[in-house]
């Protein structure tokens, strides 16, 4: 995911007014301590593509719902392979619970997350070890600790929670928690499509792998987000071959050379700045807050949609990057094939965040037309569709905005177009929205570490996510 | 070889008729029943992908050994030496001594590598370890680097025992396994294994001293008796990385492609020295009024003239000899397709002018390449620079018959400068002189093609040099 908790927003530019706070429930001990010995068992599982270990995670989860009385017929471990010739393969598995209604009202809702995460390497982390969850200095370190196990663990511990509390669903409440959304996005294919009818064609899903909120370093609350609109994610390979030859004469073209020509001009490119429905409402938020310099390039832009220089403005606030337009970024190279050779190959993979609605052909085209060398190919790496935004529903946002305002009072919560891609994206397609209505959160901006160094969770906020959960599936299963 | 085919240079101006026919063309003066047995070794040696780190080094090693043990060289005499190159590549050296039955003088070394550069199927128009002949031409990796060298020497010697020739002083032949990648082998046979190689003096088979031009022009034979320091540095960046999603302003990538775009643009101060001036008042005489001519006769009247010596580098034929050259060989960069980058990596290869001290080189590459690149040297490989070797008459003399009896008259003999190092530079440095002085040849620069794609030798070239290799042995260990 993508836990792209935004802002720095210093109060209500909400999504809804505050509500009247509930007290907000405290975990049991007992709960506190399951929740607690669930993340760090999952979290020590790398279950990195390739290592064939999201089958032994998603088996370990499967048996905490059925210790906890859920019926094994209703819980289904599905193993799956998933390949693509540029993330490579596994052999992986998905999990499917299904906790029945005896009185369906509704069609089901969906609770989606997923139990992979992306390759960390031991000698890149400040002293601990990746996939050994520590707790340290108020924080859980460890790979996936906000991206996503944090949702997986809250989702599955609010469910036996429930549970165990006496309560009865008015609806199917079903789980889907995938094995591949970091890399070949596999799981969610097979969901929206073969696997649909054991997910009983669900009205709509909440995402755990989106949403959240965060904090302002001096404790001020940032806000929290209900994503309801994603950008499409699409690779692109930039290819350039060369005759090569004995690295003691030097040609005068060189794909290495050439290659770096080629990123240079993608670096000082930006694309046209667009405005969708959801960034709209979350700019129109923003700007009422934003009293500075970023506030004002907010409220021109909102007033003038083709006053650019506002766009670029804003897109190069930290709190605001990807959020303007479609953005794309060279994120691995390779070249050569020995040190004492001219390299016959260089390539490097861009990959876009393309603004809900484009088409990512066009925006092949775009490249090649950034990169204007013809010696360098533009491929596509995958054959993702544009992605398309969800309608706002009454319902899901009072939910949302009432669970995270009882857990934070006077938080503000804002509609979010996430910059990255899930597994929502499937679905959405298929005409299923999806909500990314996660209640972890994080200190914004330094606890953005998803897929990069050191990635850790506040420890409060895995507790929190827990009861979060329990709040929203009280509200949209059982009133 | 490290170093690239010796290839460009003097030819004479009086240039006879043998000049206008294409030499490809004209036959061998190896009989056929030795072209035939040559023939079939080269062909096994070709099919053996002895690159790095896949354990197929003693495979070569075990076919070039049954060659001379059946031509009567005792057991005793051959020796397999495996040592480990690069971590976890196991290879071997073969150190097999032909006795001579009441030695007059001091041991001759004939050095070869039986490893070759790493070559891909999907990069190659054919199999670059399926051995094939088309149009004149045995194509294959390690046709021209070097395994044509090791069936020569090899195929040279067994001819010569066959004929009864007894040699005059013990000749050594020393195969090592990782000249392309770490020269460990021939560092061991400068020192550890020194009993079994000591020598007066060595001759290495590594690259064809002889070449002609596209218009069957002989552009003589170069003796390296000098040559570039070989050391690869390592130009390395690191950021905190983080979502893709999210681009920062920085990023390990772009500052690796700047830093890339700067050593591009990049030269090093011309240099002179006594072998290149030799080597270039002779290419004045025979370039005339050209251009280039000009050029040359410009840097030597004045060595402080960059401009003519850009231009005298910017020749495809005289690459490299100008001044040291710094190349980059290989990319990688990045851990996830979805992640920004965390570190950027190029191998940029270098070959160091004698004399130079590789250090002040570093101090170069770091100046251009600015404070955000790490630049390194490849830990691995630490060249050394070596001495000159005075040409000895003898050798002078011996290669020249050789040359001039097979390749006619008109391909001048000469001392030159390697533009790379190669496993002579191990025993340069540990006293015994070393002398490049392999008979075969090509035409430059279509079969310049050592490290690169589509490696391939002429047939004829092949052959002559067996029966170069037959008269250098008999000149300088039969009288």
């Amino acid at each position: 995911m993508r836990f792209t908790v935004l802002l720095a927003c210093v109060s209500a530019c909400a999504l809804a007014a505050p509500t009247n706070a509930a007290t907000a429930p405290k975990l049991s001990q007992v709960r506190h301590d399951a929740t607690r010995a669930m993340f760090e068992h999952v979290i020590d599982i790398p279950t990195v593509i390739g290592r064939h270990n999201v089958p032994q995670m998603a088996q370990y989860v499967a048996d905490q719902f059925k210790a906890a009385g859920f019926p094994a017929a209703d819980i289904h471990v599905m193993p799956y392979h998933t390949a693509s010739a540029t993330q490579g393969e596994d052999d992986t598995a998905a999990l499917i619970v299904r906790w029945r209604s005896d009185h369906p009202m509704k069609k089901p809702i969906m609770l989606m997350g997923h139990m992979d995460v992306v390759e960390a390497k031991a000698e890149d982390w400040a002293g601990t070890d990746p996939f050994k969850m520590v707790e340290k200095d108020g924080y859980y370190y460890g790979r996936g600790s906000i991206d996503m196990k944090d949702g997986i663990v809250a989702i599955t511990q609010a469910m036996i929670d429930l549970k165990a509390a006496g309560f009865k669903p008015d609806r199917d409440i079903v789980v889907l928690f995938t094995g591949d959304e970091e890399t070949n996005g596999i799981g969610a294919k097979n969901g929206a499509t073969e696997w649909l009818d054991l997910l009983g064609h669900p009205e709509f899903g909440l995402n755990a792998d989106g949403g959240g909120g965060g904090f302002n370093p001096d404790g001020t609350p940032a806000g929290f987000t209900l994503q309801t609109a994603e950008k499409t994610y699409a690779s692109y390979t930039l290819t350039v071959r060369n005759r090569g030859g004995h690295s003691s004469k030097p040609r005068k073209d060189n794909a290495i050379y050439s290659l770096a020509h080629a990123l240079d001009k993608i670096e000082a490119y930006r694309f046209t700045p667009m405005q969708n429905e959801t960034t709209r409402a979350y700019f129109e938020g923003r700007q009422k807050e934003e009293k500075g310099a970023l506030g004002d390039a907010m409220r021109r832009w909102l007033a003038n949609p083709n006053d650019g220089q506002a766009a670029d403005f804003i897109e190069a606030s930290e709190s605001e990057v990807g959020l303007t337009r479609t953005r794309c970024v060279p994120t691995r190279l390779f070249g050569g094939h020995a040190d004492n050779a001219l390299p016959q190959l260089a390539t490097a993979m861009i990959n876009c965040r393309i603004f809900p609605g484009v088409d990512p052909n066009a925006v092949k085209a775009e490249l090649e037309k950034i990169v204007a060398d013809p010696t360098v190919a533009v491929s596509r790496d995958d054959d993702n569709l544009a992605s398309l935004a969800s309608p706002l529903r009454p319902d899901v946002t009072e939910a949302y905005t009432k669970a995270v305002q009882t857990l934070h009072p006077g938080m503000p919560v804002f509609p979010e177009m996430s910059t990255g891609a899930s597994d929502a994206r499937p679905f959405r397609v298929a005409g299923i929205p999806i909500y990314g209505a996660n209640g972890g959160w994080v200190v914004v901006p330094t606890d953005f570490r998803a897929h990069g160094k050191d990635e850790r969770l506040p420890v409060q906020s895995l507790y929190d996510n827990v009861v979060h959960w329990e709040l929203m599936l009280r509200d949209l299963a059982g009133k | 070889m490290k170093r690239a085919f010796v290839f460009a240079l003097v030819a004479a101006m009086s240039t006879t008729a043998l000049a206008a026919t294409d030499p490809r063309t004209l036959p061998s003066k190896l009989e056929p029943a030795w072209q035939a047995k040559t023939r079939e070794v080269f062909k096994q040696a070709i099919e053996i992908p002895s690159v790095h780190h896949r354990g197929e080094v003693p495979r070569v090693a075990k076919l070039l050994a049954d060659q001379f043990r059946a031509a009567g060289i005792p057991d005793s005499d051959i020796h397999f030496m495996p040592y480990e190159a690069l971590p976890g590549d196991k290879t071997m050296a073969l150190i097999v001594r032909w006795r001579s039955p009441n030695a007059t003088k001091k041991p001759m070394l004939i050095l070869g590598h039986m490893d070759v550069v790493e070559a891909k199927r999907e990069d190659w128009k054919y199999d670059p370890f399926v051995f094939r002949e088309e149009g004149g031409y045995f194509y294959g990796r390690g046709t021209s680097d070097m395994k044509n060298g090791d069936v020569a020497t090899t195929m040279a010697a067994v001819k010569l025992m066959s004929e009864g020739f007894k040699p005059n002083r013990d000749i050594i032949f020393f195969y090592s396994g990782d000249e392309e990648t770490e020269g460990k082998g021939a560092t061991l046979g400068a020192s550890e294994w020194r009993n079994l190689t000591d020598a007066e003096f060595g001759l290495n088979a590594d690259g064809g001293c002889a070449s002609y031009d596209r218009n069957f022009k002989p552009l003589g034979c170069g003796i390296s008796t000098a040559e570039k320091t070989f050391q690869t540095y390592f130009f390395t960046t690191h950021n905190p990385g983080g979502h893709s999603s999210r681009p920062r302003p920085d990023n390990a990538i772009y500052e690796l492609a700047d830093a890339l775009k700067a050593l591009q643009n990049h030269r090093f101060q011309p240099m002179m020295n006594e072998v290149t001036r030799g080597y270039f008042e002779e290419r004045a005489k025979q370039e005339g009024a050209s251009h280039l001519g000009q050029q040359i006769r410009a840097w030597l009247a004045n060595p402080n003239d960059g401009v003519a010596a850009d231009a005298i580098e910017a020749n495809p034929l005289e690459v490299g000899l100008t001044r040291t050259r710094c190349v980059a060989t290989m990319l990688a960069g990045g851990h996830a397709d979805n992640a920004l980058p965390q570190s950027a990596k190029a191998t940029v290869n270098c070959r160091i002018m004698p004399g130079v001290d590789p250090t002040a080189v570093q101090a170069e590459l770091q100046q251009l390449a600015g404070p955000k690149v790490q630049v390194a040297p490849d830990p691995n490989y630490i060249g050394v620079p070596t001495p000159t070797s005075p040409l000895r008459p003898d050798v002078l003399k011996a290669v020249s018959d050789a040359i001039h009896k097979i390749q006619g008259p008109g391909m001048d003999v000469y001392p030159t400068m390697s533009t790379g190092a190669s496993d002579g530079s191990f025993f340069r440095a540990k006293g015994i002189p070393i002398y490049d002085v392999d008979g075969s040849w090509g035409i430059s620069p279509d079969d310049e093609r050592a490290h690169g794609l589509d490696e391939r030798i002429p047939v004829r070239a092949m052959y002559d040099d067996v029966v170069h290799w037959e008269m250098v042995i008999r000149e300088l260990a039969g009288k």
